[in-house]
């Protein structure tokens, strides 16, 4: 301990070592948290909105390591009991082993065969949080930002967890590069807390396709093949594969200053 | 064991402001509902008051994730002792448990500045608060998050009537319990001022006014840019 | 001394114990740990805003506090500030912790270091005097408290703390104790970052025959002048005065009024112009 008046009672560098800035600065969070800090196989964005009657995810096919489109057809969202859809990006080892630890909880719930529902989407939500937070207290996270879609007391329900635990709840989320590319699009909509009563499917569902058609502008880790999964109480969880559609490249003719373009 | 320093396990604070008011027979835990990281607002309806039974509230004020695990112990904490003394848990009490919480995490702290509120047994508003390791005072009042320093001197002000003096006798001016109305006005000032001048602070404000019937909580506009 | 400092401390060097996961806490020593193998480090870097003011995690510190003995009992006199990084956290923290009613113990670095372990120290004297049936020398408290602090000796703790009170022989004691494991007996001590002021002021008014009203105002006056010259002290003074009957509470004097009293009353502090 320092006994000198400047820093009194402070750890003093011959005890501790000198101060570890590189502890301090890890993994600042200045890139979306999608980057991985080894060559690992990521997913991009997942994004979701509510409607009147249910919610809309949406993620794409593609699995990239690095910058190499390694693995483009691979289903980042996924059911989970009759009623929840659970969108994944980041890490994808890890995202098959939640994959995996979903699938069993799931099995397990169905082994009791005794009329309960399963799993709600809140709760698969605070299991998913429970799970990424003791990972991360164990330093060792699971390198995954995820949207959980569903039902919670028949009001649709939509909310975020990350490798560090952290969650929110929101009308629209999005994860990776949707925070700052695909939001914007989708509070259009949904803004406040409880716009999306006012929010028909076919509004919710443009507003998707438009926001995967920018991600697959503007984001370089993205595809334009993605699943869209749409869940209501009517007809439960309907997951399709689509493609981006009456996209318009023009705008691409403006953009100088790089690539085979000079000034 | 591996090196791993690679990974930093604390996020930002994504909160925005917590503030909290006794009174002689209330208190006050307001907090606004934005949710955000770095210049992202991640959602505007992030309630940051909790209720954890026994007419206690909490704001924990940091790193969400750490902020949830942290109500959670609290929560659990209140069960507990519920199912082994069948009684209520006295805020007093409920705060030495808080420390304990937070100081069994000295090594790897919860990254919070909590505030809890309540009643006494003797029918007084408290505030508690605490440092990320457990040291807690009692106090008239508090404020935490990321307008902790633009509230807290409107506080002293306000509340203590800091540096005040009485433009008749030229004495200081004597700190006395504020009233509900006042203390409810001074509440949405401070917020309104905070969501002016801090980019973390705005969306909802959530006012709790807690007495000795249970607590209940109001919603008021603040700026949204 | 700086080297034998850092020839006997050494950080922890691995994990004390596996990192559990919640679950009922077994005593005042079952800690939650990171599992990486430089906790000491990793504490360090996340709390040490000193060195890194960048550093998320601000722990309140303190702080100037006192002690000493003279014919009438012990003086102890503290001030109320706890400061976070360069943030006032707090302007009227009780710096003077109550162990049992003839017990005091002082609060200087991390305010949950001392106010956790010297409440548990409370508990261990109560304990004692179950056990003993009698009371438990100052002595044999500050030990300890002190063997503690050797036992997290290099984990990370800051605690400087004054055990004060009265020997089974009826004699004032007081011993320092810090979180470097140090247990020091002596007559007057001045313990956290305004330290030095204190001593200047202790050194130059202190007697052994002070009366009780002259030793508490030296208490007062000496806190003051740290109040004034270190910017991580401040508040207001909280005044104890320790008897053999026990410790007797002497008020609580804001600082930024107490100046100008002293200030006109002793004709000192001339540097500041009304």
């Amino acid at each position: 301990m320092e006994h000198h008046q400047a820093n009194w009672g402070r750890p003093r560098n011959d005890v501790y070592g000198e101060y570890d800035f590189a502890i301090h600065n890890a993994g600042s969070h200045d890139e979306p948290t999608t980057r991985t800090l080894q060559p690992t196989v990521t997913g991009s964005s997942v994004i979701g909105i509510k409607f009147d009657k249910g919610v809309i995810l949406a993620a794409d096919t593609l699995a990239s390591y690095g910058s190499l489109r390694r693995f483009v057809d691979e289903q980042r969202l996924f059911q989970v009991g009759d009623q929840t859809v659970v969108g994944i990006s980041g890490d994808v080892s890890d995202m098959q082993n939640i994959q995996d630890t979903l699938d069993q909880l799931e099995i397990e719930a169905n082994y009791d065969a005794d009329g309960y529902p399963g799993p709600t989407a809140p709760s698969i939500h605070m299991y998913l949080r429970r799970l990424l937070y003791y990972q991360r207290s164990r330093m060792d996270p699971l390198w995954n930002s995820i949207l959980v879609a569903g039902f919670k007391n028949d009001e649709p329900y939509l909310a975020y967890v990350d490798l560090l635990g952290v969650t929110y709840q929101s009308g629209c989320l999005a994860t990776g590069f949707g925070n700052y590319l695909a939001i914007p699009l989708l509070r259009k909509l949904v803004d406040n807390d409880g716009d999306e009563k006012n929010v028909t499917y076919e509004q919710a569902r443009k507003a998707i396709e438009e926001a995967m058609k920018v991600l697959f502008y503007r984001d370089g880790r993205a595809t334009d093949t993605y699943h869209v999964a749409v869940i209501t109480k009517e007809a439960g969880v309907q997951i399709e594969k689509t493609k981006c559609e009456n996209m318009s490249w023009k705008f691409a003719s403006q953009i100088k200053g790089f690539g085979t373009q000079k000034e | 064991m591996p090196i791993e320093h690679s990974f930093n396990p604390y996020g930002d604070s994504s909160g925005g402001s917590t503030l909290a008011i006794a009174g002689k027979d209330f208190a006050i835990l307001a907090g606004d509902t934005r949710h955000s990281t770095g210049y992202s607002i991640d959602s505007r309806n992030e309630s940051q008051i909790h209720s954890v039974g026994d007419g206690l509230l909490v704001s924990p004020n940091g790193f969400s994730a750490d902020a949830r695990a942290f109500v959670d112990d609290v929560h659990n904490d209140i069960i507990w002792y519920h199912h082994k003394h069948n009684k209520k848990l006295a805020i007093s009490s409920c705060a030495r448990s808080i420390m304990h919480t937070l100081y069994r995490r000295r090594f790897f702290p919860y990254y919070v500045s909590p505030i809890l509120v309540g009643i006494e047994p003797d029918g007084t508003g408290a505030v508690y608060s605490f440092d990320p390791v457990g040291s807690y005072e009692r106090e008239a009042s508090r404020a935490a998050g990321h307008a902790s320093e633009l509230l807290v001197p409107f506080l002293d002000n306000q509340v203590r009537k800091a540096n005040q003096v009485d433009p008749e006798t030229g004495k200081p001016l004597a700190q006395h319990d504020l009233d509900l109305e006042t203390a409810l006005q001074l509440v949405k000032d401070a917020f309104a001022g905070a969501a002016e001048r801090r980019i973390q602070v705005g969306d909802w404000l959530e006012i709790a006014v807690v007495t000795k019937d249970g607590h209940k909580v109001e919603r008021y506009p603040l700026r949204r840019d | 001394m700086d080297a034998i400092v850092s020839k006997y401390t050494r950080p922890v060097a691995g994990p004390l114990e596996g990192l559990r996961s919640g679950g009922e806490r077994k005593s005042a020593f079952d800690f939650e740990l990171p599992s990486i193998d430089r906790p000491a480090a990793f504490l360090r870097a996340h709390t040490d805003d000193a060195t890194n003011p960048d550093a998320r995690i601000k722990i309140q510190h303190g702080t100037t506090t006192l002690s000493f003995k003279f014919q009438g009992g012990i003086v102890v006199a503290v001030d109320s500030r706890a400061t976070a990084g360069n943030w006032v956290a707090s302007q009227s923290v009780k710096k003077v912790l109550e162990i049992n009613p003839y017990l005091l113990g002082t609060m200087a670095g991390g305010a949950a270091d001392c106010q956790y372990w010297e409440r548990w120290l409370g508990s261990q004297c109560r304990l004692h005097e179950l056990r003993n049936k009698e009371r438990i020398t100052v002595s044999a408290a500050s030990k300890i408290l002190a063997n503690v602090m050797y036992h997290y000796k290099g984990a990370g703790l800051s605690m400087g703390t004054m055990i004060c009170g009265y020997s089974k022989q009826d004699k004032p004691e007081i011993f320092y104790v810090d979180s470097d494991g140090s247990r020091v007996p002596g007559h007057l001590f001045c313990v956290g970052s305004g330290q030095t002021f204190a001593y200047g002021v202790l050194d130059q008014g202190y007697r052994w025959d002070l009366s009780v009203d002259e030793a508490l105002a030296l208490g007062k006056r000496a806190i003051l002048a740290a109040t004034h010259r270190d910017a991580y002290s401040g508040g207001s003074v909280n005044l104890y005065h320790i008897k053999s009957e026990g410790w007797v509470y002497h008020g609580n004097y804001d600082v930024g009024t107490e100046i100008w009293k002293v200030k006109e009353e002793e004709g000192s502090f001339n540097d500041i112009r009304t």
